[in-house]
């Protein structure tokens, strides 16, 4: 127990509630789809799969593909090259010089291309600047669109870093306050009591989500606004005092690798070769490649690797591209350990839960999940508290629209993706058009019914009905059937449909579970029955 | 409105505005000034990217020292005297780069 005068406490749970009704709806959002984000490759490897799992997207032959698209590509592009591996293990390469808009903002300008590991052929190729090539991606579509309301609710730049780095704070301030002013903390670990009085009960439930998710939470909010703030606000100020307002400079001088400047052209050397030396001096698998300057004698190629057994943290190789010897091992920041960058290195890892594969993944899914149910609860405790007062009741009502409507504004986007991208066509502006109208439909019914346990109902229910479409959706628009799925070994594709339809029906079973409150049944009985749902 | 409700009024939009904006604005000129006065560490960068990486931490310490400091005007005072250090040393630093690149510029010419 922290020990605090009463004022103190009395201060600490103001500003706990207050920071979480000002943002506690955008915070949501951008938790759900967060949660949601943590499998956004995994949701491209469900929408959009290659005709079998590919064991090795950097295999043999990485080498001939990535030189035959260099000579396809206008020479200015090669100033910065790198490829990976995306939705379904596509392998996406992106040549591309820095430039700044009309606005003085850095950017990208380049060649993107998809190649299929399998057959080692290209898929598709797009131009343009960074935004144009991604505006055109369709086989990452669907976990993008989620993984952009995340981390800037399609705002434009910086202003939705900005907004989501804000909430972030607010999330800090939601939890060092909350893990304050529980005067009980061990005790409301455990402290679920069983009682007529309902806003107790709701109030216990939220307690002990909200203490068991404490240190998640707090993990979350830190690094969340680290990378909101960092890329929007935290970079270009550090640059503009120390480095004159030249990011690419900091950039440069932060990542360590040397620019020596040699423009003397040089072929490069084989990145096939290079690939299977780096995996012979580590356990880790490869995940990212860059070449800086190909084609030249001060090209630069550098090997990210995925996290070693057991480690969040591990080394990048790099190798000299015209002449593929091994120059050295790095961290990703500086060319030598260092405190700032251990603690760069611990952000993504703890941010992402993304360092134990599927395991830690489905841990940060359901913390995080839990974290979403924390925030709309504790609105709706909010909300109840309050509900003599007829302007909190418009709270409530858009807490209902915010907490059941947006699960079903966003499944609502796949079923524009699938036969859009089946027919060929771009799929971003369509899928962001129907999540606004889905939205608007959802705060129709939120505002609309009188009763807002059967709004709720309503909106809980559609919910679980979209999500129990989505496997038909995908099957229905050429999509790969769960007799292939089997037989080829797309394992994800299989997880998710059962995900989706196991996750519908508890919607479905939940909407119906219980009779609704009758339509002249008291706003606060309605309101005592959505917060103790 | 009575004095006392007055003066409570006063006091809550003073200390909004100091754990609000005021704050925001002082952390952003410490993870500024930071970056000039950190060392620099084994690997030449640390005081490029701890002041970046500990940005929430200096906000979260300045906002609730802000917030919960009985003496309103000692909280004004602190706050500002560390951004008006931060910005001095920000401003030393970036006329002293401007000279260093104008003498350069006119050995150069």
């Amino acid at each position: 127990m922290i020990k605090l005068s009463q004022e103190r406490n009395k201060s600490l749970l103001a500003v706990h509630g207050w920071s979480a009704v000002f943002l506690g709806l955008l915070l949501y959002a951008v938790i759900l789809t967060g949660v949601a984000s943590v499998f956004a490759k995994e949701l491209g490897d469900w929408s959009s799969p290659l005709s079998a799992p590919v064991a090795d997207p950097f295999r043999p032959g990485t080498d001939r593909m990535m030189r035959e698209f260099a000579a396809s590509v206008d020479p200015q592009y090669y100033e910065e090259f790198f490829f990976f591996p995306r939705a379904g293990d596509r392998l996406y390469a992106f040549f591309h010089k820095h430039e700044t808009d009309e606005k003085g903002k850095p950017r990208e300008r380049g060649v993107a291309a998809e190649f299929d590991p399998l057959t080692q052929t290209e898929i598709e190729r797009r131009e343009g600047t960074d935004e144009e090539v991604d505006a055109g991606d369709r086989a990452n579509a669907l976990g993008e669109f989620m993984v952009e309301l995340h981390v800037r609710l399609h705002l434009p730049n910086p202003w939705g870093l900005l907004l989501t780095g804000v909430l972030g704070l607010a999330m800090l301030v939601a939890a060092i306050t909350g893990f304050v002013v529980h005067r009980h903390l061990i005790k409301e670990l455990f402290t679920l009591r069983r009682h007529k009085e309902k806003l107790l009960s709701a109030r216990d439930t939220h307690v002990i989500a909200g203490t068991w998710n404490l240190p998640f939470a707090f993990i979350l909010a830190f690094t969340g606004s680290y990378f909101s703030f960092g890329s929007a606000f935290g970079i270009p100020a550090v640059a503009m005092v120390v480095f004159g307002g030249d990011q690419e400079k900091m950039i440069e001088t932060v990542i360590g690798n040397p620019p020596k400047e040699d423009k003397t052209p040089a072929p490069m050397a084989d990145l096939d070769r290079m690939i299977a030396d780096v995996r012979g001096r580590t356990d880790a698998t490869l995940g990212f490649v860059t070449v800086q300057h190909w084609g030249r004698a001060d090209s630069l190629v550098t090997m990210f690797m995925h996290y070693p057994e057991g480690k969040l943290m591990g080394p990048t190789y790099v190798y000299g591209g015209a002449t593929g010897e091994f120059r050295y091992a790095k961290p990703n920041l500086g060319l030598q350990p260092s405190t700032g960058g251990a603690l760069f290195e611990l952000m993504a890892p703890l941010h992402f839960g993304n360092f134990a594969g599927v395991f830690s993944k489905s841990a940060w899914f359901a913390l995080g999940f839990a974290g979403a149910y924390v925030t709309i609860t504790g609105l709706m405790l909010w909300t109840l508290r309050r509900r003599e007062e007829r302007g909190w009741r418009h709270l409530a009502r858009a807490t209902v629209w915010v907490g059941y409507g947006l699960p079903l504004a966003l499944v609502a986007p796949a079923f524009t993706y699938f036969p859009l991208r089946a027919a060929g066509e771009m799929v971003h502006g369509p899928m962001m058009t129907s999540f606004l109208l889905v939205s608007l439909a959802a705060a129709g019914i939120a505002w609309g019914m009188r009763s807002l346990t059967l709004a709720r109902r309503v909106l809980l229910g559609l919910s679980g009905l979209a999500l129990l479409l989505l496997p038909v959706a995908r099957l229905l628009t050429g999509g790969v059937g769960w007799g292939g799925a089997f037989a080829g070994g797309l394992h994800t594709v299989l997880a998710l449909d059962i995900a989706f339809a196991v996750g519908g029906l508890l919607c479905l079973v939940s909407a119906l579970g219980r009779p609704a409150v009758p339509a002249a049944a008291s706003a606060d009985s309605e309101l005592d029955e959505a917060v103790e749902a | 409105m009575s004095a006392p409700d007055s003066a409570v009024r006063r006091r809550f939009w003073s200390r909004f505005a100091l754990a609000g904006p005021v704050v925001f604005l002082c952390a952003a000129l410490v993870m500024c000034g930071g970056a000039l006065w950190l060392p620099k560490g084994p690997a030449q960068i640390d005081n490029l990217v701890l002041p970046i990486v500990l940005f929430p931490a200096i906000w979260a310490a300045l906002f609730f020292y802000a917030y919960l400091d009985r003496r309103l005007a000692r909280a004004w005072a602190v706050i500002g005297g560390l951004s008006l250090v931060h910005l001095v040393v920000i401003g030393v630093y970036v006329m002293q780069t401007m000279q260093a690149a104008k003498a350069a510029g006119a050995g150069g010419s």
